[in-house]
């Protein structure tokens, strides 16, 4: 059977490509890197998706207008590198949940526990993985070849005309259209080490391991124009007892804003009070890839403990900080110097004007500290104490190709390649040139699979 | 697996399912977790007996084997419940297949020979055919069936007793009406087996779950019935094919047979299936066969079925709905 569609993945957006292509009467081909077991790629640790609505439902506590989103898409990192199809994103995502839901998704009730995004995210029943797997069968069901373990190795290009894809098992497999869903090359620390050097051998990848960026390779050197930050990517801290690839949600770190972080020589080098939630929780990812050894030791005692998710592997702990610090093989002063000056910094910044509360920055602060801590501040003085090691936990990259309003690749000569479509991670540098907007990566997936899948069928069928 | 080993790999797992809550929209399980940030032996078995094993969770978890972190809650859930069912429950050693079978087979001898010495007969029905006392008179059946029915019963309780004390504690709050009511209609209907709307991840095996539930309450309502219809009534049995003992008993005994059949095809039959099984199939040939040669020894094998299903029932998975129903009630009391 030859093949109209050929869609270059197996996360949301090549799904969503594939099952938009065939609602537009394509025969789809989709060609999955990972066995079948391991499917999905970074969109099986995801959660939720973030939609504009003009009111809330059983999934949403209140409106979410289309112009807060734009807002809030400005406010992230240096905002839209174009403005144009961010406007795009925001419109077309309005429709998204209806389609989804047509598509085989569930959804989860609001609940207490969903983050303070129960107003803007909804959230898959059961998770990014349910919802992929909802969304294989139906494309089972719509027709559409799935092939597992089959990694594209090479495109095979006539001019501005993809003709087929090769596979890494020898074959070679011609095509109509052909949509790259295939994420970004956050697995490949090789090439994270063009821009990172020696410290990406330090990094943990929050996603599979197959992410490593071959096919936006084959696009970039075919000629397709770059969209998003080069060396950007958006990382968390996570467990450095973690797994190098694919720990994805269980192994971060919550503790940081609760005490404090000390690098490889025992001492603070950042503001553990900064901001809210999910800003803090999107920068200590980077803060900890910039120190030696990208490694880091989040800090607290009993006074805390107990207050927040207890980290995967369980804490380190003792019943001194000294004794604590050499657990952990850190210079047992240094650190214990380190949180004598923190303790010090607290009691100068005076008697604590509220209670210690999580919900809100709470203004207690140090004085006379550099790297001061503005909110949460309070003495590590109630023994045990308590560690975890953390390391850079990068979860995607944003460097990708840019794209039209219809989903097709530019070319660094102006034009456009003549039947290749890009969707999801590899393209949204489009959108997000830096920074982080949870669940958007879903929505510029869902938004772009479907334009993708669409333009790509229209393409083949004529 | 030793028991430390089974539960020391529950909390290894559930560590895991703390830290990520994923599946807090398939069933009450996970926000029992949430409440439950260092879950000890007891919590486990709690959590265990309220998981309807659906499977949704396994299939949504990005951890579940081949990865790494191996987790795979329904599996060691329902190994923590065999060792519930086996804990709670007087004595703690089961008959295995081999010895049910020869309980069965010497009830069935013990049921031939009593209805011999009763009514003088190999199991004749000679006068009024369909007549059970004319095959072993209404005493001596009501003491082979009622001594292991009673027996059933009394570690039933006492194992529910037992239970609750361990996970729930206050057995104050064993009265609580209107908690139950809602602990009831959540167990009836297999709530938690929906998967916040995903539904079972093996299609069809709550529908012949609850298929398999109904006809066992149908069959319950049959016997009765009849009980009323001798002792109050004083109406003597074969019922006509009209009466409510008749049609309880034949809607009920096929239900059994359609939902256990289900069940069986699609996750394989545990002893406690068949017996259900065996059950519900010497009833239904009975009934059907009552007015040929075939009903004495048919009732006699039905009698024994009955007779070995009540006296093994404490040991077998039929306690299942004990454990499950407290859990339930426990969750509901604690949200």
């Amino acid at each position: 059977m030859s093949t109209d569609v050929l869609v270059v993945g197996g996360g949301n957006a090549a799904l969503v490509s594939a099952l938009s292509a065939a609602d537009a009467g394509a025969r789809v081909r989709l060609l999955e890197r990972a066995p079948a077991h391991f499917r999905g790629g970074n969109s099986r640790h995801t959660r939720n998706i973030r939609c504009a609505h003009d009111t809330g439902d059983e999934f949403t506590t209140g409106p979410y207008p289309g112009a807060e989103l734009r807002r809030d898409l400005g406010g992230v990192g240096d905002g839209p590198s174009d403005e144009r199809l961010a406007e795009l994103t925001v419109r077309e995502s309005r429709s998204v949940p209806a389609w989804m839901t047509a598509h085989g998704a569930h959804w989860q009730p609001a609940l207490s526990g969903t983050l303070n995004l129960a107003r803007t995210n909804r959230f898959f029943l059961g998770g990014g993985k349910a919802l992929l797997n909802s969304y294989y069968r139906t494309a089972e069901r719509a027709g559409v070849t799935v092939e597992y373990d089959t990694q594209v190795t090479r495109l095979e290009w006539t001019g501005e005309t993809c003709t087929a894809a090769h596979t890494a098992d020898g074959r070679r497999i011609p095509a109509a259209s052909v949509v790259c869903a295939s994420g970004g090359f956050e697995a490949n620390l090789a090439w994270l080490g063009r821009y990172w050097g020696e410290a990406a051998q330090g990094f943990h990848v929050r996603g599979p391991s197959y992410n490593d960026g071959r096919v936006l390779r084959e696009l970039l050197d075919a000629g397709a124009q770059r969209a998003g930050e080069e060396r950007g990517f958006h990382a968390v801290a996570v467990d450095a007892r973690g797994p190098r690839y694919d720990g994805g949600i269980a192994t971060r770190i919550d503790a940081i804003p609760f005490g404090i972080v000390v690098d490889r020589d025992g001492r603070r080098f950042h503001d553990e009070g900064e901001d809210i939630w999910p800003k803090r929780y999107a920068s200590w990812g980077r803060n900890i890839a910039l120190r030696p050894g990208q490694i880091a030791y989040a800090l607290w005692d009993a006074k805390v403990q107990g207050s927040f998710l207890p980290p995967m592997y369980g804490p380190y702990t003792a019943g001194s900080v000294e004794e604590l610090a050499e657990t952990l093989g850190l210079d047992g002063r240094a650190v214990a110097e380190t949180v004598g000056a923190f303790n010090t910094a607290v009691d100068r910044g005076g008697p604590p004007s509220r209670t210690f509360t999580m919900s809100r920055p709470d203004g207690r602060r140090t004085a006379g500290l550099d790297p001061p801590k503005s909110n949460w501040a309070q003495r590590l003085d109630t023994p045990p104490y308590y560690a975890v090691p953390m390391r850079p936990g990068v979860t995607f990259t944003y460097l990708g190709v840019a794209v039209t309003d219809r989903a097709r690749v530019r070319r660094v000569d102006g034009g456009v390649f003549g039947n290749v479509f890009a969707a999801g991670e590899i393209m949204s540098g489009n959108i997000l040139s830096t920074g982080y907007l949870a669940g958007f990566g879903m929505t510029i997936g869902t938004v772009w699979g479907r334009i993708a899948g669409r333009e790509a069928a229209r393409h083949a069928l004529g | 697996m030793p028991l430390d080993d089974l539960f020391d790999e529950a909390r290894r797992q559930l560590t895991v399912c703390n830290s990520c809550r994923y599946c807090a929209g398939y069933c009450p399980v996970w926000p029992a977790l949430e409440l439950r940030p260092a879950p000890e032996r007891r919590d486990i078995t709690h959590l265990a007996n309220l998981c309807h094993d659906c499977g949704d969770c396994l299939s949504a978890c990005m951890y579940a084997p081949p990865h790494e972190f191996a987790v795979a809650p329904p599996s060691v859930f329902a190994d923590v419940r065999k060792d519930t069912y086996r804990r709670y429950v007087w004595p703690r050693r089961a008959p295995g297949r081999l010895g049910t079978g020869i309980a069965f087979a010497a009830v069935c001898l013990v049921l031939a020979l009593l209805s011999r010495l009763f009514t003088g007969r190999w199991f004749g029905a000679a006068d009024r055919p369909g007549d059970p006392y004319e095959v072993l008179p209404h005493v001596p059946l009501l003491i082979a069936v009622g001594v292991p029915g009673v027996w059933a019963l009394a570690v039933f309780g006492w194992a529910a007793l037992r239970y609750w004390r361990d996970i729930h504690g206050r057995l104050a709050d064993l009265f609580r009406p209107r908690a139950w009511r809602t602990t009831f209609v959540q167990a009836v209907q297999l709530r938690h087996m929906e998967g916040g709307g995903a539904g079972c991840e093996v299609p069809g095996r709550r529908g012949f779950h609850l298929v398999l539930l109904y006809g066992f309450g149908l069959c319950a309502v049959s016997t009765t019935a009849a009980a009323l219809l001798q002792n109050v009534l004083g109406a003597q049995p074969p019922y006509s094919w009209v009466s409510v003992p008749v049609i309880s008993g034949g809607v009920g005994g096929i239900a059994m047979l359609v939902g256990g059949t289900g069940l069986w095809v699609r996750g394989g039959g545990s002893g406690f299936l068949w017996s259900l099984l065996v059950l519900a199939a010497t009833g239904m040939l009975t009934l059907l066969l009552r007015e040929t040669v075939a009903f004495g020894p048919l009732l006699l094998l039905h009698v024994a079925a009955v007779v070995t299903a009540f006296g093994t029932a404490p040991y077998s998975k039929f306690v299942h709905w004990i454990f499950r129903m407290l859990s339930i009630h426990h969750d509901n009391l604690e949200r």
